[in-house]
Parts: structure tokens; sequence; C-alpha cells
């Protein structure tokens, strides 16, 4: 069965996170994608090295690919990508702004060249606008979307600390650019027209964000007036990123009452999470720990009333009490079984041999031909009439540049003569 | 100019967060978008209300749909489905697995009324395996899928603590479902086929934990196995979370922590900065921008071994001296400076007030809408653009039970159906309630 994009050629000129990942996204989706990289390669191939240029970021984010290196700053190697594009369906490029028409790879040049092509560009901070031009990464636009001092971690200076566990903007950035693709690939099927697409990571952190970005002023008088209005005072004190996370921390918040059934506890081995949203789950939470003596879902119980903080406390340690005093397993079953949401806290190391992640097949084997058998992360999605997932593994450095051009029409002669010249081919020998 | 998926007709029966969202991109990309609630409304709607069944969640999630109320436990509300079914192209759903088969809307039984139908179910834990029943919420994938004790924070009980900036399984679910249906309307323009798309919250937190969950022998000897045997250790003589939390810490810094050098934050004399380098390049130039003289910082080095013996002790010195060096100035000078070198760095801002920010505006990512009973409102924008089909907020979020009556119009009800279906309660709200 063959993916819903069979058949699509995609040319990705990518690194790290936001770009590779929208091409492993596409590739899961059954298009034939080819990575361009630089005769240095990608730089995510030297994060953690275990061989030369090879890297387990680097496997990870490029599964399902071929791999091409061309010099894009020697007009021969410009000139055998505008070559090559005439044949692709879709451009993926996440370079700094302006290198694009630097290297003679921006949309308007490469649409001479492939007049319905679909052009997708990822930046830091988007394609105008006063930050256009700096330089991005997926921590520092979390910084600067917000969404790490959402995070609310301070490390043991009292420095914000990464959100450690991903690149959430690279990642949402990465998708977002999947779908923009998709759907031009539907709107092209019905008008012929291709067509740019631009995201950023600034963007993507915002999209993350949508209820705390976005302003309401009827529910925002509560809640968020008095929060700016201390942070703005706290600034204009000098007051330390320390005391300005505190600050937001103790912010007033509608209900900490529901709060307490939407976290975390420890227990006997580990920690457990309650991640119930509604009156019914609170009860079946109440009902497997025996509880009977919460008010918060009584019908004249006030959440923002003078005695709720105090109550809420009062059932919190009870909850947490009780949840102390078995293993993550127990609880798990009890709550399994009283039909609440909960679950123990894993470790994502363990990720891999999980009995559910095996089942869904989320983790699937490739056979990578320097470091053997992976198993990696597949597929977002299971489509009945359409299959997704690549198997093939992540593309060496240079190792298909030669096969790959001469599918698209250069000649053995052709190629020699690029290679002597240095506009094609890596750095050191593959 | 029109939306890429303009005349797209999508019905949506969801709730919180996964399901609704994919409704608003689609919408955004120019979609016509139909969302049934019960009586009782989306949960959403309840969570921080600040009307009657308005909440601004509520409001974020739903923006650019038309509402209408069925009661799905009765069969007139479920033909009511049945009959709408024929006229949509995409149906999206996140209910608990098995609810769909109970209410008679799963896919075999759509289907059989528009065998074109394109439809996704969203579910916590995917529709097979052990846990595919179970209960789930974002909160819940994340602890499951790992993603939470990546995150390595700990409440002052010694607990997990969320990671509060936001809902990253959720939103990840709700881009990968965007993404399938974008797909496999591709797919149905060229073979006429439809068919059921199946996403999960816990393949969407594993995609965000990709390179950290995958396995690969040859690279994970050096890492990842001392990592699990330090887990197995801590577990085998019952150590708490905490004491997990620090064994995996451990080992991840000592490999990690010259990366961690010039890729995290440093207090400066009036608030926090942060650095994204990933490149040698980038690391030079916050040294030459900090004035690190040759010698500082062997990490960059051709012979640094991070796994060595006093390597730790190497990275904490050059720690020392970056942390000295950047609380001698302020946020702002430090910024333009390394804006000046090329590197990547940006002031730690608070989300509330990114609506303000210069950058944001220049983009045009904030969008202003009216809704019907709150009034003005500026809400997160479709974050991209495309240049032949630009994507679209199409209005603000439908009051509970809104366009019931202009939407059952619209697909052929008369006046008399509709009236005898809300007086039987099949459609609507209850009367002491509409």
């Amino acid at each position: 069965m063959p993916g819903p994009l069979d058949g699509i050629k995609v040319l990705e000129l990518t690194q790290i996170i936001a770009g590779p990942y929208c091409g492993v996204a596409l590739a899961d989706l059954g298009a034939e994608v080819v990575k361009l990289e630089s005769p240095i390669g990608d730089a995510s191939r030297k994060i953690g090295q275990f061989a030369p240029n090879e890297s387990k970021a680097f496997h990870a984010l490029n599964r399902g690919k071929r791999g091409l290196v061309l010099n894009l700053a020697m007009p021969d190697g410009q000139a055998a990508a505008h070559r090559l594009i005439a044949d692709f369906d879709v451009f993926v490029t996440n370079v700094r702004p302006g290198v694009a028409e630097r290297i003679g790879m921006d949309f308007e040049t490469l649409r001479r060249h492939r007049p319905d092509l679909i052009y997708f560009e990822v930046t830091g901070y988007g394609d105008r606008g006063p930050s256009a031009h700096r330089a991005g990464s997926d921590i520092v636009v979390q910084a600067y979307s917000g969404l790490l001092a959402g995070d609310l971690k301070l490390d043991e200076h009292g420095a914000p600390e990464q959100i450690t566990a991903s690149a959430p903007s690279d990642y949402v950035a990465g998708l977002g650019g999947a779908m923009g693709i998709c759907a031009a690939l539907y709107h092209r099927e019905r008008s012929g027209e291709g067509q740019r697409i631009s995201t950023s990571l600034l963007g993507a952190g915002l999209a993350l964000q949508s209820p705390w970005a976005a302003d309401v002023p009827v529910s925002d008088a509560i809640l968020i007036e008095p929060l700016r209005q201390t942070m703005s005072e706290l600034r204009a004190s000098g007051a330390s990123y320390a005391e300005m996370i505190e600050a937001r921390r103790s912010r007033p918040t509608q209900g900490k009452a529901f709060r307490i059934y939407y976290a975390g506890y420890p227990v006997q081995d580990g920690a457990i999470i309650l991640g119930a949203l509604t009156p019914q789950n609170r009860q079946q939470i109440r009902d497997a720990l025996e509880i009977t003596d919460d008010p918060i879902d009584d019908a004249d119980f006030n959440a923002v009333g003078p005695e709720a903080d105090a109550i809420a406390d009062r059932v919190e340690a009870q909850i947490r009490t009780k949840l102390a005093g078995g293993t993550m397993a127990e609880w798990t079953a009890r709550l399994d079984a009283a039909g609440a949401p909960a679950s123990p806290v894993n470790w994502l190391e363990d990720m891999a041999d999980d009995p559910q992640v095996v089942a869904m097949n989320l983790i699937r084997p490739t056979e990578h031909p320097i470091s053997g058998p992976e198993r990696l992360v597949g597929p977002l999605v299971e489509m009945s009439q359409t299959e997704t997932g690549a198997a093939r593994p992540a593309p060496p450095l240079d190792a298909e540049t030669d096969v790959i051009l001469q599918e698209h029409g250069f000649t053995l002669d052709e190629i020699a003569d690029l290679r002597a010249s240095g506009a094609i081919g890596a750095d050191t020998e593959p | 100019m029109a939306g890429a998926l303009d005349g797209i007709k999508v019905l949506e029966v969801t709730q919180i967060i996964a399901g609704p969202m994919c409704g608003v991109m689609l919408s955004d990309l120019g979609a016509d978008v139909i969302k049934v609630e019960s009586a009782a409304g989306d949960g959403m709607r309840l969570l921080g209300q600040i009307a009657p069944g308005e909440s601004k969640g509520f409001h974020v999630f739903n923006r650019g749909k038309r509402g209408i109320v069925l009661n799905l436990q009765d069969a007139d509300g479920q033909a009511v489905i049945q009959r709408l079914i024929g006229e949509m192209d995409v149906f999206l759903i996140n209910a608990r697995p098995g609810v769909p088969e109970r209410l008679g809307i799963d896919y075999d039984s759509l289907r059989r009324h528009n065998p074109r139908l394109i439809y996704l179910e969203n579910t916590a834990y995917g529709p097979t395996g052990p846990s595919a029943h179970r209960a789930g919420a974002d909160i819940i994938a994340q602890a499951y899928s790992g993603l939470m004790a990546g995150d390595e924070k700990l409440d002052e009980h010694g607990g997990p603590d969320l990671i509060t900036a936001t809902t990253p399984a959720d939103f990840v679910a709700a881009f990968t479902s965007t993404i399938a249906v974008c797909a496999a309307l591709y797919h149905r323009e060229r073979t006429g086929e439809g068919q059921k798309i199946d996403t999960s919250l816990l393949a969407g937190a594993m995609v965000l934990q990709n390179a950290f969950a995958s396995r690969m022998p040859v690279s994970d000897s050096i890492l990842l196995d001392p990592l699990l045997a330090g887990l197995a250790a801590v577990r085998e003589r019952g150590g708490s979370y905490a004491e997990l939390l620090g064994a995996r810490g451990g080992i991840r810094a000592l490999v990690g922590g010259a990366f961690l050098l010039y890729y995290g934050g440093y207090q400066t004399s009036d608030g926090a900065i942060m650095l994204g380098c990933v490149t040698p390049a980038n690391r030079n130039q916050v040294r030459n921008a900090l004035g690190l003289e040759a010698g500082d910082d062997p990490t960059d080095d051709g012979d640094f071994n991070a796994m060595a013996e006093g390597s730790a002790e190497v990275v904490a010195r050059v720690r020392a001296l970056i942390t000295e060096r950047f609380a001698s100035d302020t946020t702002e000078n430090w910024v333009d400076k390394l804006d000046q070198a090329g590197a990547p760095a940006a002031q730690v801002n608070i989300p509330e007030e990114m609506i303000d920010d210069p950058q944001v505006q220049a983009l045009g990512i904030m969008v202003d809408l009216e809704h019907r009973l709150t009034g003005p409102e500026t809400m997160v924008g479709p974050p991209f653009n495309m240049s032949a089909t630009p994507p679209a907020a199409e209005g603000a979020s439908p009051p509970l039970d809104g366009d019931t009556d202009e939407v059952l119009a619209q697909y052929g009800y008369s006046a008399e159906q509709i009236a005898a279906l809300r007086s039987s309660g099949a459609v609507g709200l209850p009367a002491e309630r509409g």
C-alpha cells in the first residue's frame, strides 16, 4: 500500500531539527525525500558523534531520506541544484534568513526552474519584522516566545533552565510545514498552482501557548492584567529573573482546587500523575483513594471563595498521604479500574521497550549502513488506505550523491568533473 | 484569495484541545468547520469560565467554527449526524475509545453514508495495545511517554511537576491530525478514496523526544546503557522519584555538560539571557562577545574528551567564567552584542506579554476577533503563511447551541423539522437552559 504522498519528490536543504523533521514527516507519508547537505554536512551530525559524521540525533531526524552533497557556495553547485529542482515537487529549507538568496536557493530563483514548486521555509523569527535577521535556535526562540518562562524552571544560579525534554518550537515548526505542504499539494492538484509557505519558531512557540498569549479582555481583567502589572513593576525595580519567576508562579489562578486532580505525586517507588479534568474523573479518583470529604465538586462550592485554598490544601494533603502509601503499579491498577486518567511517570530511555509503544509500532527497526541495527521513533499517524512510515535509515554523508545525480540526467563525465572541482561531494571522502 | 482547503466541509465531535485545535487549523486553511457538542458542551467551556459556558480556553481552541448541539444518546440526534455526514468531507473525533461505536458515529457507521469520508480519530494511547482503553489527558501522555521525567522538574514535595508552559502532547497530536487530513484529501483527490486516520497523544509525545527514545546500540553503549543501569540500580533499592531524576541527570551532565555551556540560560545584571548555540562557529561568536581568551575554554578543542577524568571540572570552571561575565551587564546590552556577533541569543519573555511584542506584531501572528457574547478578543492566529492560499482566522468561537438552527436549515431541514427535533431534545439545549 503506497503512502498518500506516493510519487512526490522532496528536496530539502535543512539542518538540526525543524527542517529535518518536516522531511521525516513527508517521508513517512510516502514522499521520496532527498537531503541536500554542504560538504561539511548538517551540524547535527557532529552533536554526540559516535562515528565520523554520524550521531544519534542525525539518525533519528533524517531517517527515510537519501543524501546528496552539493557545494552551493560554487556556481557549479548551484547550477546542479537548479537542474535537479525541475524534477522535484517540494523544496524545504531552514537556513538563516538571507542565505537562500545568497546561494540561489530562494523561492523566486527556484520557481523559474519549476513553476509549480511548493517551497517551504522555516526561520527563527519569521521573514519580516525587527528580529527577522537575528540568529535563532529552538531554545533561544523558546525564551523569546515566553515558552521558557512559562515552564517556571530555575537552575541553582537563578538562571532560566531549558525545557530539557525536547525542542518544542522546532518540532511544531516542522509539523506546521508538513501541514502546509500537504494542503499546498491538495491546492496544486485542484488548481495547478505552486506556492511559498513560511513559518517561524516564534510562530510555533506562540501556537503552543495559544491560551496564554491570547488577549480576551473579559477574562484577562481578573487574572492576566494584574500579572502584567506585577511584571512591569518588577522589571522597573530591577528585579532578578528568579524574583520574576516566583511572582509568576504565585500568580492568582482560577480554581486551585481543580489543580490537585491534575498534578503529580511521589509514590513509594517513583511518581504518579493524575489527569482529571471533569467532575466524573475527580470522583473516580476519590473512590479509588477512598476520599469521602472533598467538597470541591459540590454545587455550592465557591472555587474563588475565601475558604477555597485552605480546603484545596487539606484535600491535597490527603491525596498525597494516600498515594505515598503505595507503588506505581498498585495505584495505576486501582485508578485504571476506576476509569480515572492516571499514569506512572516513565523514563523516556525505557520507552523503546514499553508494551504500548511496541503494540502501536511507534518505534520501528531499521539498519544503518555504518552503525547497524537501530530502533527509531516512527510515523506520526496511521492511515487505513495509505501506508505511513519510512523504513530507510538516515543517509551517511555523500553516500548517494552520484546515484541521485545520475537519476536526474547527469552523465558520469559531468559527475566526475563536478567532483573534481569540489562543486559536489563531502570535504572528506565518504 | 481562498484558503487551500476552500470548499472542504468538516464536522467535529471534539473536546478539550487535541481535537478542537485540529479543527482550528483546518478552518485556518479555509475549511468550513462545524463543531458538534452535547447539551452540556465541551468540557473546556467550564475551565476558567468568564460567562456561562464561555472560557478563554474554549474561545482559543474553537475560533473559526460554527456550533451545533445534538443529543447523540438519542437515535434522532444520531440520525442528524448521519444525514449531515453525507455532505461532509472530513469527520474529527477525540472521544474515549469505544464511545464512537456506542453513539453510532464510528468509521464503519459513517462511511456507509459517505464512502469518500476522511475520518480522523484521536485517542490517548492509540486504537490497539494493552493501554488502548485507558483514560488519558495531555498530562497523562506527558507522564507515560517520558516527556515529563525528561523535563526533570520536582515540586517541593519531591513529586513531578507539570510542564506548565503548555500541553505538548495535545498540540502535536493536533498538528499531526491536520497533516494527515490534508494528506488524505490529496490522496482522495488523486484516487477518489476516503479513509480512517488514527493519531494518539502517546505518538505525539514520542515525536517530541525522537532522539532520546530511539535505540542505537553503537551510540547507546556510551551514554544510554550506563544511564539505564543507573536507573535500575536506584529502582532496585527502592529510591524515590527525586533520586531517580538525580541518577539520570548526573550521567547526562557528564556527557552533555560542555554542550550546555552555550545552550542554556544565564543571569544578567537585570534579568536573564538564553544562549542557543549548536555549532562551534556559534560558540566562538559567544566567546568573542564575552571577551574569553584563547585557552579560557578548551571544550571545542579537537582533543577535548567530555568523558575523560577532570573534564567535569573544566566545564565547571568555564561555566563560572561565563556566569561571571553575563552578570556584569544588562540583558539588552548582551543581546545587542551577541546579535552583532551573529550568535543565537534572546531575552526570556513572559507569555502573557507576547501580544505587544514588536516581532509578533510585524508577523501578524495575533488576530483580532469579535465574540458574539463576550466581545473583542485577540488570539494566536495561523502560525504560517502560504503565498497562493493564505491561511486566515475565520472568526471567534461559537456560543453553545449558537448555530444549530442555521446549520440544520443549510443542510435541508425545514423549520418544522427543526422545531420537532428541538422539542424532543434531540438537538439544542434542554428547555430550562436554552
